[in-house]
Parts: C-alpha cells; structure tokens; sequence
C-alpha cells in the first residue's frame, strides 16, 4: 500500500499560500509580544487597572471606589449588615464566583475534545474529527444530543434521591475552587486552613455517589456505588497524609502561601518531595475514578457502576463533573506541587494566571496520558495498595519531612545548600523506600513471554478501505 | 475574616447549584417544546441487568468488609486532621512536639499493623 493510500499516514499537502498566511501571522504575533515587552519595560502600566499582568490591581481599585460609594451615604443594609463594605464586599465576589465559573464551564467544553482527540491519537485513530473546525464543535453537539434525550426513572426507583445527585455532585466540583491561587493577589477564599478545606470538600462527592448508585435499584449501580465509597475513603487517608507533608515542609496552609513559599525558595516542591507527589497522584486518579482506577464504573464488569441508570441530560452532568475535577486535581498539582503562578521571574513579565493555566494544561496532559496507556486494577489490589503500601510509605514520608522543616527553620540562612541536600535525600528515600516496601509485599513484575506486538495493515477496516478506493 | 471567608464560599455554592440548574431546565423546556420524548413504558423503565430480567431487590446485604474499611477510614482521617493545626506550628516548638507527634501517630500504626496482622485489609 503506498503511503498516500494509507488511510493512517495520510497528511495534508501545505499549500503555498497557507505557508505565506502562516508566515504573515507568525510575523504578526511576534510583533505584537514586542510591542507588548516594550509596553511592560515602559512602566506605563504599572499600578493600573488595565495592567492585566495582576487582575487583582483592577479589582482593588473597583472595590476602593464602590467603598467610598457606600461610605457616603449609609442606608439600612450599612445599618442591620453593620459593615460599611458590604456592597464592595458582594461585588467582588459575585466577580469571583462568576470567573471560577466561567472558566469551569469554558475549559469543560474544550477539554472534551481535547481528552477524545488526545485518547484518539494515544489509541492511533483520529477522535472527532467532524463536527465543526478539527471537530472542535463536537462537545456542543453532544450537550445538545444529550439534552433531547429521554431521561428515564427507572422501575421502584427512590425518585427524589434519583434526582438529586446529579445536582449535588456539582457542588465539591466547583467549592474545590475556592481557594486555588490563580495568581499572586487572585484567590477567590484565601483562607488559612486552605489544605485543610480541600479535605474536607475532597469527600463530599462520595455521597452523591452513593445516593446516585443507591437510589437506581439496580445491582450495578449498588456495586458500583459501594466500591467508590470504599475506594475513595481509603485513598482520601493517603491524599490527606500527602497533603499534611506539604504543610508541615511550609508551614502553612494556606495555599497561596504554599505557592508564595516555593516562589520566594525559587523552587519547586516537586523537587523536594517526589515521593508525595507519588502518594498525591495515584491516590487523586483514584478519587476522580479515572483510569488506572476507575473500578467504580468499569466497563467490562459492572456496565456503567453508579451512574448505569441515567440517561440524558443527567448522565451529561455526571460526565461534567468527572471531568472538571480532574482539571481541579490538575489545578491543585500545579499549585502545591509545580510552583503554581511562580516561574522563577518569569512572573514579572508574564502574567501569572497564564503561566499558572499553562502547567494546569500540563499536569492534565499527564492524567489523559495515564488514562490512555494504563490497564484497570482489580478491586482488592486497589484497596491493598492504600493500605499495605501508600498509608505505610506516606507516614513514613511525614517523619522524614517533619524532621527536615524543623531543621530547615534553624537553618534558613544557608537556604540553596540545605533545600539541595534535602532534595538529594529525599530523591534517593524515594527509590529505597518506593522499591523495598514493595519488595518487602511481594509486589513483582509479571514475568510472562512478552508478545510482540505488529503492526497488520490486514485487518478488516484498512483492508477495506483499500479496497473501495482501488475498485473505484 | 473567617465569616467574610465563609460567606464567599456561600455566593459559590449558590452558583453551585445553578449551574446543573440550567441544563436540567433547558431539558425541561425542550420537553415542553416536545423537541425531547417522554414516553414512559414498563419494558423501557426495567433496570438494566445486560438483558435478563432483574432479580429481586438491590436493596439488600452486603459485604461487611466494606464496615471495617469504614471504621479504619474514620480513625486514621481523624488522625490526619488532629495532625493539621500541629504541623503549621510544631517547627518552632522543638523536639518535644515532634516526639508528641511520632507518639501519636506510632500508637494508629500499631493500630494498622494489628488490622493487617488480624487479615482486615484483605478483600475476600
């Protein structure tokens, strides 16, 4: 077959005069980002509202202004609200609210494609490829399909606790948010006990879950329902542990000052704790019941776990939220443990959001990669390894770590030595301790003649495609 | 500053249950448009069992391991969030907090460590 026929390698011819509109744009972009660098070195915009490398400048001024407003003439909301502020106070958070929400909800629609189009190529096919530009209008199209389904109740079914999952698991997905540092004076809830709120927001999808599965009177959705529930208390134990670590290597926790901490240390945490990291994700994936551990809907055994009876619109919701709380994990990574907003400088000249969104995409990039190579676990290999393997190992890490803060207080002076030679011991903690514990457990690779995998242009689909294209 | 915290979380909880809010109203009105069925029938509400018909309730027993799990969550996430107040401090109080500590959480392990021994964390 030759390679114009082949259906896999087929590429676009480039055009001249797409290069020459390339060309054209390219040399426009770079013009702009240099009139923009020579903007930004001016100093005109510093301390403006429309210097959009800070939001929080515009923010302030629009707060100080609305303050004055109410100051000067007190009505009788100043008086039972017993605060001058109260209107400044309700407007930027509306703002806030209404920004978390729309990026949610923007992000949602793309990266519904972006996962089917990634997972597409990861599996060698295309992904949606047809609705729209690169098939970009896809998730629109699947919005609109799944509202003008039917949505069934099913028989004997708890109908108010069937209707309101649904609803309920929106809520940890988007409160999540809260306290993300987005950028260094944009947090919606800059709260203190920032690490200890996301805990405890962390669980409240389990019970959604297990009213969804519970009230489907369906066998399915009753397994599926008790297998989340188990899983995700007992990977929540080795997520809070990881998080605790954080904490105690920062002393706060408070998530800005987590970022504002690896920002001024000019580095990177996961640098310094690799093995939380570990911890972290895999027992986030687990959380999010996304592959390698989504036994809680796993296809080939329990059809569609929790959520097999709804249909429409219902399920889309369900579908939503798993997604957008893999962006969230994506989000809470990058700012606890890649730096979030902070670049080493780089944050000066680039607005700090953006950098911030950029490692968001990257870490996500990493959760779409794992979901498209790695095979599920078994349910009780997946308990087991919560429990015989992260809580041990985890606990173990917050000893070590507790022993480092303490004496990185003592030491702060010599800060790049103390940190390097940190980093150093704990890189090498976590290979000794990741490879002896499991040793220790039995845990090996299987040791089975490998099959070598070939590539065949005769099966079914290329074969026949080939074949309508010579007959022709 | 706690209640100006919480009360930002309020106005996002309210956006919380208004975002599902609108897909499932615009569903409705779809409904009504009739641009969406809605006709129920017996055959089409059965819940689903791979095409067999169901058996019984699912309202019914299940395993008791998933008790044990419960109660050893319950411990140990305590445990983590007694830990959190002691790690934003301890560094500047000494050895005696962090010996405290490793008591604390040395006494759960022992806890763990007889679960396992006893075959808790094995899922039959």
């Amino acid at each position: 077959m030759s390679a114009a026929l082949d259906p896999i390698r087929l590429r676009a011819r480039l055009a001249p005069r797409t290069l020459a509109r390339g060309v054209i744009a390219f040399a426009a972009f770079v013009a702009l980002n240099v009139a923009i660098a020579a903007l930004v070195v001016s100093g005109a915009l510093d301390g403006e509202w429309y210097d959009f490398r800070d939001l929080g400048l515009g923010v302030q001024q629009l707060r100080e202004w609305l303050d004055e407003q109410t100051a000067d003439q007190p009505g009788w909301l100043t008086d039972i609200l017993r605060s001058t502020t109260w209107l400044s106070y309700l407007v930027t958070a509306l703002l806030g609210a209404t920004g978390i929400l729309s990026f949610v909800g923007g992000v949602l629609l793309v990266l519904i494609w972006v996962e089917r189009r990634l997972i597409g190529r990861i599996q060698v096919r295309r992904g949606p490829n047809r609705v729209g530009p690169f098939g970009l209008l896809q998730p629109v199209a699947d919005a609109i399909k799944l509202i003008q389904k039917e949505t069934l109740i099913p028989v004997g079914a708890d109908r108010v606790m069937f209707f309101l999952p649904p609803v309920l698991v929106f809520i940890p997905g988007l409160l999540v948010w809260a306290p993300v540092p987005w950028a260094p004076h944009m947090t919606y809830v800059d709260t203190n006990v920032g690490v200890l709120y996301l805990v405890a927001i962390g669980s409240l999808a389990t019970l959604a879950i297990f009213m969804a599965g519970w009230s489907s009177n369906n066998h399915y959705a009753l397994l599926g329902a008790m297998r989340t529930v188990a899983m995700m208390i007992s990977y929540e134990i080795p997520l809070a542990l990881s998080l605790l670590t954080v904490v105690v290597l920062t002393g706060s926790a408070q998530l800005s000052a987590i970022v504002e901490w690896q920002s001024v240390h000019n580095v990177w945490i996961v640098v310094l704790l690799p093995l939380t990291l570990f911890t972290f994700f895999f027992a986030s994936t687990a959380e999010l019941n996304r592959t390698p551990n989504d036994i809680a809907e796993a296809e080939s055994e329990i059809v569609a776990g929790f959520h097999t009876e709804y249909s429409g619109m219902k399920f889309g919701l369900f579908y939503a939220v798993e997604l957008g709380n893999a962006v969230a994990v994506s989000a809470l990574t990058a700012a606890l443990f890649l730096g979030g907003w902070s670049m080493f400088g780089l944050q000066e000249w680039v607005p700090a959001y953006l950098l911030f969104a950029t490692k968001v995409a990257a870490v996500y990039f990493v959760l779409v990669w794992l979901r498209g190579t790695l095979p599920r676990f078994r349910l009780d290999q997946l308990m087991a390894f919560a429990w015989k393997y992260l809580i041990p190992l985890a606990l173990l890490n917050l000893g070590v770590v507790a022993i480092e803060a303490a004496l990185f207080r003592r030491w702060e002076g010599e800060g790049v030595v103390v940190l390097g030679g940190f980093a150093l011991a704990n890189g090498l903690l976590t290979v000794v301790a990741v490879r002896g514990w499991a040793r220790f457990l039995g845990y090996a690779p299987e040791r089975e003649p490998l099959l070598r995998p070939t590539l065949t242009t005769g099966v079914g689909g290329l074969r026949a495609v080939d074949r309508m294209r010579t007959t022709r | 500053m706690i209640p100006e915290q919480f009360g930002r979380v309020g106005v996002l909880f309210g956006f919380a249950l208004l975002f599902p809010a609108i897909p499932l109203i615009a569903s409705y009105v779809f409904y009504r448009l009739r641009l969406r069925p809605e006709h129920p029938d017996p055959i089409k509400r059965a819940t689903y069992e791979c095409g067999v018909e169901a058996e019984g309730s699912s309202w019914g027993r299940f395993n008791a391991r998933y008790y044990i799990v419960a109660l050893a969550f319950v411990i140990f996430d305590v445990e983590v969030v007694f830990l959190f107040p002691w790690a934003t401090v301890f560094a500047g109080m000494g050895w005696v907090a962090y010996f405290e500590a490793v008591l604390f959480v040395g006494v759960l392990a022992l806890g763990l460590g007889y679960a396992w021994r006893r075959g808790a964390l094995e899922w039959r």
